[in-house]
């Protein structure tokens, strides 16, 4: 019997169809393998990358701000947190998941944790065990946050899982000493705000606020998915202002992972944050803390400029917060507790106040300019009161015959009124603006009064939408009525008016080589100019502001007071050494105490005073050296 | 019958069975093995230290009556300072406990001092460690702090029946919690990586911003005593450098630490009192 053994011929039209069919769909294969591999490279390593590598944000520490003398207004300090690196933990989460799995395998079906469940069960126990070895080193007793462990895996895995915050230096010191170099446990360090001086200057200094979005800064590629750990930004003050020169550099590094989102290696691409640039402040920090310690209990402002560079020496507004409060975060309780005391408002660049007695300057150079008081010829007789028209105008006093120098000295009403209403209002107004009275400093700080006025007909007319009476006249020359001013700018006023000059720019950055300024003179006569000055230093050796007097310190002062709604303000202006004016100082204190009558003479001449004593103290010793702080 | 190439192969062949299986040989199996294998050769480490023991015994026989004479003076000398610093010591330690008492502040953390010999030094680039000729004989705990008259030595991270493993301050793996003298901050010390026959030296991090340091004027760095392990004021060595961090926040440098560590014949076992301590 002979096989039937199957033949082809390689010629088989059959197959040679198939030959072609193959031949064809392999070229094709060949041809977009090709294509892909030649054509399409960069496109596929591209999303290769971007699937497998993750960037990660870390923010920068801020620059500090110093006073004038170097001292440290607002620092950083360490804190010390434990971290826990999950990405190491893939095998215990591994292990742990099957044990506990294990444990739930007897479970009916239905009642049993889905595999999710069941990941983030495993997960909590590792992470606890951890946190057990930390309790044992440092007597704590803390439990993991599941919630928060849970949205940190799903959000932020590429960051460091925070433990435990904020650590003492003792618990850092231990965990330093106990914890094993390898371990997965490390202690981490980030910067904070730090105020050496608490409360001082608070509301000039600002505080910041968490920036949950911090600039990458050209930092690796855009495209990749990106975790950013949370930065700061100022809110307020000149952490606001100058919140672009304090910010430094933001670090970063990029990753490579694993389809679970764990880095699976050391960076591909790392930057160090570096820190931001220091701001140098005008600030004098004794003489700030003078003030305040003046001000305690009371609510009010008080301003100092360096009178020949306009540098502000002191702003002080109480009442005030302690900036240690902000860090980390304000409690809701601390920030009513801020809201009820009215402890959010920066009186001195803010508080909109009648400058009260303290206007009589102005009047008194707007008079003599005018050449409507004559020093030496222009007197009243004073009986306590003006009338004008039909209405009385009263004054603090029966003071007699009265020329410019004593009304000055004795703060008389009287003789304001009267040569008030003849120099007229808009000559008054016209020589307020002329002292900037009509708009704001421009100081580098937000939020300041953007509209302060001087009252005058034009204002009246288009404000109030009524004439001009004689009345009002008078109520302006004596600086109440509609007129309203910041603390700041009547500083600046006497600044002005202690140098012979109109305006005062003032700044709150120091420059110990800045040129003194010079704007528009007073435009007043020697001997005007003289009879102002010596009624401003009666007033501050055995006048109504005598209370301020500094002994071996001549100085010239005016007090003031005035009313806004039912409050009583007490001001006070002053400007020393009278000889060689360097320092000008405002203070006005609001009468919080019902039943108690306000008046410069006693509520603001103790701490111009108290300024004044600490700024004579001060440029009487040794220059300080710049010193550092410690953190305890 | 295998062909030759195979037999040539055969020893590899085992030994990759062997490690195979050692893959799969559970944990405490392996633990028990080389615990065996540490205390099987545990005395030939002891022997070969007393032998260097008894060859530096004779050597010193070698010596002159002279010089044997002048070494008793030096001798006698040194017990004369020692008897009187330790006079003072009393005194002060009195002192500090009638402070203690005033101020109602806890008790000092208290050790009982255990003199040991240096079996075998390891100065290695990864090994930086020594064996210690006493262990788990005279009650030497895991983690006590070892020292020598120079400072801190290291700490125990093996304990053996006779020897114990003390990681030395050299090694990157020790870390401790320090103080430049003069200043309360905690700071972080932590061992380089230490070349074989160079001066030994550490790293401090997080030094705080106004502490300085130059070669030229090096400040000593301290056990800090806020770890809880190793008591306060011991000499680590002296910051010789200090440069600021990136985001500059602290300093950081380096610490020269004592050039007798590589030479170390006795050294003291800070044993705690209280076990739970460490």
């Amino acid at each position: 019997m002979s096989r039937l053994i199957e033949t082809h011929s390689s010629r088989n039209p059959r197959l040679l169809l198939f030959y072609g069919i193959i031949s064809g769909l392999l070229t094709l294969l060949v041809c977009g393998l090709a294509y892909r591999q030649l054509f399409k490279t960069g496109l596929y390593s591209e999303r290769e990358r971007l699937q497998n590598q993750r960037r990660v944000i870390f923010p920068r520490p801020r620059g500090n701000i110093y006073d004038r003398d170097g001292r440290v207004l607002v620092g950083n300090r360490a804190r010390f947190s434990v971290v826990l690196d999950l990405a190491q933990l893939r095998g215990e989460f591994r292990a742990e998941y099957r044990k506990v799995e294990r444990n739930y395998s007897s479970m009916d079906r239905a009642e049993r944790p889905n595999f999710d469940q069941l990941e983030r069960i495993s997960r909590a126990s590792v992470v606890q065990g951890y946190l057990d070895k930390l309790n044992f080193i440092l007597g704590r007793n803390e439990l993991v946050r599941a919630t928060e462990l849970n949205r940190h895996v799903s959000q932020t895995l590429l960051l460091p899982y925070v433990l435990l915050d904020d650590l003492a230096p003792e618990e850092y010191a231990r965990l330093i000493e106990r914890l094993p170099v390898t371990s997965p446990l490390q202690v981490y360090t980030s910067s904070t705000r730090y105020y050496p001086f608490g409360s001082a200057a608070a509301h000039t200094l600002g505080f910041i606020g968490i920036n949950n979005d911090p600039e990458a800064e050209d930092f690796g590629d855009e495209d990749l998915l990106t975790f950013k750990m949370k930065g700061s930004s100022g809110r307020t003050g000149l952490e606001k202002v100058f919140d672009e020169q304090l910010q430094g550099e933001s670090g970063g590094a990029v990753y490579r992972v694993d389809p679970a989102g764990y880095k699976v290696d050391r960076p591909i691409e790392q930057r160090r944050p570096v820190q931001g640039h220091d701001i140098s402040t005008s600030l004098d920090i004794e003489l700030q803390q003078a003030a305040e310690l003046a001000m305690v209990g009371r609510t009010g402002a008080a301003v100092a400029l360096d009178i020949k560079t306009g540098e502000v020496l002191v702003l002080a507004s109480k009442p005030d917060y302690d900036l240690n409060t902000f860090v980390p975060r304000l409690t809701q309780d601390e920030a009513k507790a801020i809201e009820t005391s009215g402890g959010w408002l920066n009186r001195t660049i803010q508080g909109q106040y009648p400058p009260g007695s303290t206007f009589k300057v102005i009047t008194s150079t707007a008079g003599l300019r005018s050449g409507a008081i004559e020093p030496g010829a222009s007197k009243v007789i004073c009986p306590g009161y003006l009338m004008v028209g039909n209405r009385r105008f009263p004054c603090d006093g029966i003071h007699g015959e009265v020329d410019l120098v004593k009304a000055i000295r004795v703060s008389c009403n009287t003789f304001f009124y009267r040569y008030g209403i003849e120099t007229g209002p808009d000559l008054l107004a016209a020589e307020a603006h002329r002292f900037g009275f009509d708009h704001p400093t421009g100081i580098e700080l937000p939020y300041e009064f953007s509209s302060p006025h001087v009252a005058s007909p034009a204002w009246k007319k288009a404000n109030m939408h009524l004439p001009w009476t004689a009345g009002d006249t008078a109520n302006t020359s004596i600086g109440q009525g509609d007129t309203l001013v910041t603390p700041l700018q009547v500083a600046c006023m006497v600044a002005s008016f202690a140098r012979g000059e109109t305006e005062t720019k003032p700044t709150l950055l120091h420059d110990p080589k800045r040129a003194p300024q010079h704007t528009t003179a007073i435009g007043l006569a020697p001997a005007d100019y003289n009879a102002i000055l010596e009624g401003l230093a009666q007033c501050y050796q055995f006048g109504t502001a005598r209370l301020a007097n500094v002994e071996g310190l001549h100085a010239a002062a005016k007090t003031g007071t005035a009313q806004k709604g039912r409050i009583d303000l007490a001001w006070m202006i002053a400007f020393a050494p009278i000889e060689n004016p360097q320092i000008a100082i405002a203070v006005v204190m609001e009468g919080t105490e019902p039943d108690v009558s306000y008046h410069g003479a006693f509520f603001a001449a103790p701490i111009v005073k108290s300024i004044l004593t600490a700024w004579k103290e001060k440029s009487e010793r040794e220059p300080l050296k710049p010193v550092s702080f410690k953190v305890d | 019958m295998f062909p030759k190439r195979f037999d040539q192969a055969r020893p590899f062949l085992t030994l990759g069975i062997v490690l195979l299986a050692w893959l799969f040989v559970p944990l405490a199996v392996k633990s028990f093995t080389r615990a065996t294998f540490f205390e099987i050769q545990a005395p030939l480490v002891v022997a070969d230290s007393y032998v260097q023991f008894l060859q530096t015994f004779w050597s010193n026989r070698m010596h002159s009556k002279d010089e044997l004479l002048q070494a008793g003076q030096q001798v006698a000398g040194l017990i004369a300072q020692y008897d009187y610093s330790t006079q003072q010591n009393q005194q002060l330690q009195a002192e500090i406990l009638r402070l203690e008492n005033l101020l109602n502040l806890p008790p000092m953390p208290a050790f009982r001092f255990e003199p040991a010999r240096v079996a075998r030094r390891d100065f290695s680039g990864w090994w930086q460690r020594m064996v210690i000729r006493k262990g788990e004989n005279y009650g030497i705990p895991v983690g006590a702090p070892v020292v020598f008259s120079g400072g801190v030595v290291g700490r125990v991270t093996e304990v053996h029946r006779y020897t114990a493993v003390v990681d030395l301050i050299t090694s990157p793996t020790f870390r401790l919690a320090a103080t430049a003298s003069g200043d309360n901050r905690p700071v972080s010390y932590q061992g380089g990586l230490n070349d074989s026959f160079k001066s030994p030296r550490g790293i401090v991090e997080f030094v705080p911003l106004d502490i300085y340091a130059t070669r030229t004027a090096t400040r000593r760095l301290v056990t800090s005593g806020l770890g809880g392990v190793f008591p306060p004021g011991l000499t680590i060595g002296d910051i010789t450098n200090l440069e600021s961090s990136a985001d500059g926040l602290f300093k950081l440098g380096e610490v020269q630490l004592d050039e007798r560590l590589g030479s170390l014949t006795e050294v003291t076992v800070l044993v705690p009192l209280n076990p739970e301590e460490l």
